[in-house]
């Protein structure tokens, strides 16, 4: 009996060892990639650990200097803040209402919501290319508004239900004592429901937030320089090119990974059943 | 009375339904209008009406109909394996060991890494000079050449799908952690009081409680799956050879490589419709299920 419990424990920690090296070594290798010198990068067999740190490919992506990857590259990560930024404030502002009156009044109208559930399934190349079409026509190609605008076709209906669900389990007799107090419609949404559901609003505005700077697609085909250009574009672009400097592209990617890799590391519990709360019932 | 203030309220709504009928309700009805017509990518011809020509060419179309095999087949691949290694690596965290706080937390750096960068990393990986997987293999003895891991036709596809695998596992396993750590304590002491085995406390026990969540896992995973393009796109732009060409690649193809919007839309409709079925085939398990 005590044997098998020792063979168990040893059976254990050595799959938690293999799942550790499988998830930590790609992303460990990129960073250890980001601070080679491309001699250490260009041998064959590979050096795995670089000889000395070299910091030069961060240098040379965090320097604005005309024509550079720098310029592009400080350029992208400007724009994938702006887009995502404007995106998440714009569906917040839009779905926090909406998602109210569906949760307390639900009626027919419901519908709309399950229709936003379907068009989120669908992919975005069914839209892509009247809105392509729309925005050359106009002269709002390149422009991260424009973009931000566009990435409400991904992130609305997710915020719409996310919310919504969220608010279901917010009681409605809260209000319900308000408004006999005479509070109206402006005391009911923002001064007794919203403190409620910061916390909630909070999850699905970082889930949104990492909806879009995660997009590429859109991106890729409506913006086209340092204007709009958002930094998964850059970095594919980076990956794409003839140039062999693959500790540049690797810096690239660390960076891009930072913000969301650090909120996930912080904030992983929320994250995941933000994500879930909806679905399990819905 | 209460259909009144009810009805009051319709206007909250309006902003939310404003931008989806700019951003998701009129491309969609232009889409399906464009699958009808010749049109362009710039405004050099007229348009024309073609009626049903596109579509008759679609069906036509051996290029288009291998695509959504590869879409399909990608799609199976790695929910497959997503739900298998997820649910594993759940029920391994959620066992007792120590320094299980950072295993668990680390778990989300994969699913938290941006496709694009996830996409790059990987094809440095398995690039045929001087990535890391080849110079591994190498030097482990396991392959006597190094491998052009993203321009051998037969290897191509499996390549990507352990790419996509890597990242989108660690969703589903933290979204059954998460459900396992609400199973009460009680449930199984009394199964084991019963004299269940491991494999029955699960059957019986685990598995209906992590159930719900391993469908939303599933939901989620289906419909990114189906409608892939970025990791695809830029690890392989759809080669070698076509053979990791996507549904969604090939449209993209038509309508701005070839600069055939009419019947990019075409094959864009049809893609709609052969997701719509897999969804409409989901509920209805779903329902008879319930039943």
């Amino acid at each position: 009996m005590n044997n098998k419990r020792i063979m168990q424990k040893i059976l254990l920690y050595i799959a938690v060892i293999v799942l550790l090296i499988y998830i930590i070594s790609p992303f460990l290798w990129l960073i250890i990639m980001s601070i080679s010198s491309s001699t250490d990068l260009s041998t064959k067999p590979l050096n795995w650990l670089p000889k000395k740190i070299d910091l030069s490919s961060y240098k040379e992506l965090l320097h604005m200097g005309k024509n550079t990857h720098g310029e592009s590259f400080l350029f992208g990560l400007r724009n994938s803040f702006i887009t995502a930024i404007t995106t998440v404030f714009i569906s917040l502002l839009v779905t926090f209402p909406a998602a109210w009156v569906f949760s307390r009044y639900p009626n027919k109208r419901n519908i709309i919501l399950k229709i936003a559930i379907v068009t989120f399934m669908l992919p975005p190349v069914a839209y892509a290319l009247p809105i392509y079409k729309t925005l050359s026509t106009i002269g709002w190609l390149d422009n991260s508004f424009a973009l931000a605008f566009v990435y409400c076709t991904l992130v609305m209906p997710f915020c719409a239900w996310l919310t919504k669900e969220n608010m279901d389990a917010i009681p409605f007799e809260l209000e319900e004592s308000a408004i006999i107090d005479g509070a109206g419609l402006f005391t009911r949404l923002f001064k007794i429901v919203l403190p409620l559901m910061m916390p909630a609003i909070g999850t699905v505005a970082l889930l949104a937030l990492l909806m879009s700077w995660d997009e590429y697609f859109y991106a890729m085909l409506f913006t086209n320089s340092n204007n709009a250009i958002t930094l998964p574009v850059v970095i594919a672009n980076l990956a794409s090119g003839r140039q062999a400097n693959y500790g540049l592209i690797a810096t690239g990617g660390v960076i891009a990974a930072a913000p969301p890799v650090i909120i996930g590391l912080l904030l992983q519990k929320s994250l995941i059943s933000g994500l879930t709360a909806g679905g399990v019932k819905g | 009375m209460e259909e009144d203030i009810s009805n009051k309220y319709s206007i909250l709504i309006a902003p939310m339904v404003f931008i989806m009928l700019t951003v998701i309700g009129w491309p969609l009805i232009r889409t399906i209008l464009m699958s009808f017509t010749n049109e362009g990518l710039m405004n050099l011809d007229p348009v024309k009406i073609v009626g049903i020509e596109n579509y008759t060419n679609a069906f036509q179309n051996k290029d288009f109909l291998s695509s959504l095999k590869i879409s399909g087949i990608f799609a199976f691949a790695v929910v497959t394996s997503e739900m298998i290694l997820g649910t594993t690596v759940g029920l391994l965290v959620n066992q007792p060991f120590k320094g299980q706080k950072i295993v668990r937390a680390l778990l989300i750096v994969p699913w938290a890494l941006p496709t694009v960068v996830n996409a790059m990393m990987w094809k440095l990986i398995y690039n045929p000079e001087y990535g890391a997987l080849n110079s591994m293999l190498y030097q482990m003895n396991i392959i006597p050449n190094y491998v052009s891991w993203l321009s051998t036709p037969s290897k191509t596809l499996g390549a990507i799908i352990f790419a996509d695998v890597w990242k989108n596992f660690s969703l589903v396993s933290m979204i059954v952690l998460a459900s396992l750590q609400s199973i009460p304590g009680h449930q199984i002491e009394a199964a084991k009081i019963d004299g269940a085995n491991a494999i029955q406390r699960f059957r019986y026990v685990t598995l209906p409680h992590i159930l719900p969540s391993l469908q939303v896992a599933l939901v989620l995973r289906i419909i990114e799956a189906v409608k892939v393009f970025d990791i695809i796109y830029i690890m392989t732009k759809g080669g070698p050879a076509n053979k990791t060409r996507s549904g969604t690649i090939f449209i993209y193809q038509e309508a701005f490589t070839n600069s055939r919007l009419g019947s990019g839309a075409t094959y864009a409709v049809l893609l709609v419709f052969f997701i719509l079925i897999i969804i409409m085939i989901y509920m209805k398990l779903l329902k008879k299920k319930d039943n």
